[in-house]
């Protein structure tokens, strides 16, 4: 049985300026235990996908399935039982943590509300502060005599102490230094090993996401233009947008970088208040075609596992070439 | 509301300010002489002890004189402090918890709560605030219990807008999110996760708000509004004015000591602001 199901999910926020659509007609899936990534630029609409699934921002259309109940339309009362099963990291570890609560308390609140008594959640906070690699004396200190990196891990035991079966990270590193990255990325993999817990792992780093991910979502202002496993795409991405976004990770071999070829994205996203008729991408796409500006494409298969929303088959030339 | 491992380092930034240091000092005096009042003047300090207007210095029983009905001055500023900081204090509590509690509902919820909420503070802001304290005392009648709630109705206009500013900004946070994701209640959230860290700026103007109620309080008493049972600072101003050619120290003694508390107010008060705001810390 699939873990998250979500269908033709939008989300819209009213603005001064109308309505705007941020997360647009987007479907996934997500099996026990698996590592999803989900790529995407700034203002993509990453982050609000993940606060959606976590229903933190406002669903307007569509449903989210989780372990065969649907959360949609479930009240804050409703939910209640439901979260322990999904839980969420959050990207800034410095305004993820209230200041003003010891570590300890900052762990063990989940468990306070789910009714654990003082004893109990005790000793399951100093558990997880061994697990996420931090020393028990750390519960009884504030948030502001830690780093970057060892509020992530703080973080990380807030949202495990339920023991979730899907962990949300939106961006769970790109506040961190390099250094501290590997260290983090590196932990929430053992911690998939102990605990079986599936992750959607939200960033902008592919090259994180390479290293982290068995399977990939590349969304586009709102849209998934393309999914499949990391492999393919890093292998054969069939979506323009996605070449360009591969084709700009740096190469760490300096002998080899001037093989790369380097496609660079012209232009800004558009304005997700207006966005352009037809294929969302076809303002900035080099392929562009006059079928892109009157008609929007739809995900279709490529071969099994492998979605793609274009025209065209990149894929095909690719594999000819 | 400070955690005991900022507080030291809280304490030692606060009286590196020598102005707030100073206003603590004026501060504890003024406390002093109102919790030990009852003890050196036992007794109404409005009996009629002596002959009127004895000066200042003139006899060591009136260290501070008599007024123009021979009431002891020195007894009735021990008691007034006890009356203008007792109704400081409780006003401006009272104002707190208005105004905390309108501010942060407002920030909180938003939308049209916000636009309510906010007009009416606006509404509020209209109307002069010692006008409105005179109709309010005029019909209610003039008991320290009216005057206080009334001084702390018409002085938590600004601490809701600042509570709402703080509001505004610390619920976008992700705590709050991440409180939100393991199915907190909005009342927990405003109360323990969200109103610990707004609670800075706010005891700053509630202690400037202190010095603000006095001011009222003693405005009222020297337009003789004041609760005709207690010696108030701001009533001995009042009654003074008839002999202010002649004995003008009858004035003058309760206006210095209304002037030293509220400026020691003001100075702690912003000793408080360079202590408790980080953005600030050592300049």
């Amino acid at each position: 049985m699939k873990l998250l199901s979500v269908k033709d999910l939008q989300v819209s926020f009213a603005s001064r300026h109308g309505v705007v659509h941020a997360v647009r007609d987007i479907s996934l899936d997500i099996e026990p235990g698996e590592k999803v990534g989900l790529v995407g630029e700034s203002g993509c609409g990453k982050s609000t996908l993940g606060r959606a699934l976590m229903r933190i921002a406002p669903i307007t259309r569509g449903n989210v399935v989780l372990d065969g109940t649907d959360i949609t339309s479930l009240n804050a009362y409703q939910l209640r039982p439901i979260r322990p099963k999904m839980q969420m990291v959050f990207q800034d570890p410095y305004s993820s943590i209230n200041p003003r609560h010891t570590v300890g308390k900052t762990i063990g609140q989940p468990l306070e509300m789910a009714g654990w008594n003082s004893g109990q959640i005790k000793k399951r906070v100093f558990e997880l502060l061994e697990q996420v690699g931090l020393p028990s004396s750390a519960a009884l200190r504030y948030p502001h005599e830690f780093s970057g990196g060892q509020r992530q891990r703080i973080g990380i035991a807030r949202a495990l102490i339920l023991k979730p079966k899907l962990l949300i990270c939106d961006e769970p590193v790109s506040a961190l230094d390099v250094s501290v990255r590997a260290q983090i990325i590196n932990l929430l993999d053992d911690l998939k090993q102990e605990l079986g817990v599936a992750y959607l792992f939200i960033s902008h780093d592919l090259s994180v996401v390479h290293h982290f991910a068995d399977r990939v979502l590349v969304m586009y202002l709102g849209r998934l233009v393309e999914s499949g496993t990391t492999e393919t795409l890093w292998r054969n991405s069939a979506h323009p947008y996605t070449r360009a976004l591969l084709s700009a990770t740096p190469v760490p071999d300096p002998r080899r970088r001037h093989e790369a070829r380097r496609e660079i994205l012209t232009g800004e996203l558009p304005n997700p208040l207006t966005p352009p008729a037809g294929c969302a991408f076809g303002s900035r796409c080099k392929y562009v075609q006059e079928r892109c500006r009157r008609e929007p494409p739809a995900l279709r298969s490529l071969q099994h596992g492998h979605h793609v929303a274009c025209h065209f088959d990149l894929f095909n030339q690719n594999n000819a070439a | 509301m400070q955690k005991p491992i900022y507080s030291s380092a809280f304490m030692r930034r606060l009286l590196r300010n020598h102005g707030a240091c100073c206003g603590l000092i004026v501060l504890i005096c003024v406390s002093g002489a109102a919790l030990f009042a009852p003890l050196v003047y036992p007794g109404d300090p409005l009996r009629i002890v002596a002959m009127a207007e004895v000066w200042p210095g003139y006899d060591a029983r009136y260290p501070l004189g008599t007024d123009a009905l021979g009431r002891d001055i020195a007894a009735m500023i021990m008691h007034g402090a006890r009356a203008s900081l007792g109704i400081g204090v409780f006003a401006a509590l009272t104002a707190t918890l208005i105004g905390v509690t309108t501010g942060a509902v407002a920030a909180y919820f938003g939308g049209w709560v916000d636009e309510v909420v906010m007009r009416g503070v606006e509404l509020f802001q209209t109307i002069p605030a010692l006008i409105f304290l005179l109709t309010i005392v005029s019909i209610l009648g003039p008991t320290l219990l009216n005057i206080t709630l009334a001084i702390g109705f018409v002085s938590w206009n600004g601490l809701a807008r600042l509570t709402r500013a703080e509001f505004l900004s610390l619920r976008e946070r992700d705590f709050v999110a991440a409180c939100h994701t393991i199915g907190m209640g909005n009342l927990r959230i405003i109360v323990n996760e969200i109103l610990p860290n707004a609670l800075p700026p706010v005891i700053v103007l509630s202690s400037l708000t202190i010095a603000g109620a006095i001011l009222y309080e003693s405005a009222l008493s020297f337009l003789g509004l004041g609760d005709p049972n207690v010696a108030s600072w701001g009533r001995l101003i009042g009654e003074g004015r008839a002999v202010i050619r002649t004995s003008w120290f009858v004035s003058a003694i309760p206006g210095i000591a209304v002037m030293m508390t509220v400026l020691s107010l003001n100075l702690v008060g912003d000793g408080l602001n360079d202590a408790l705001n980080p953005k600030l810390r050592d300049r």
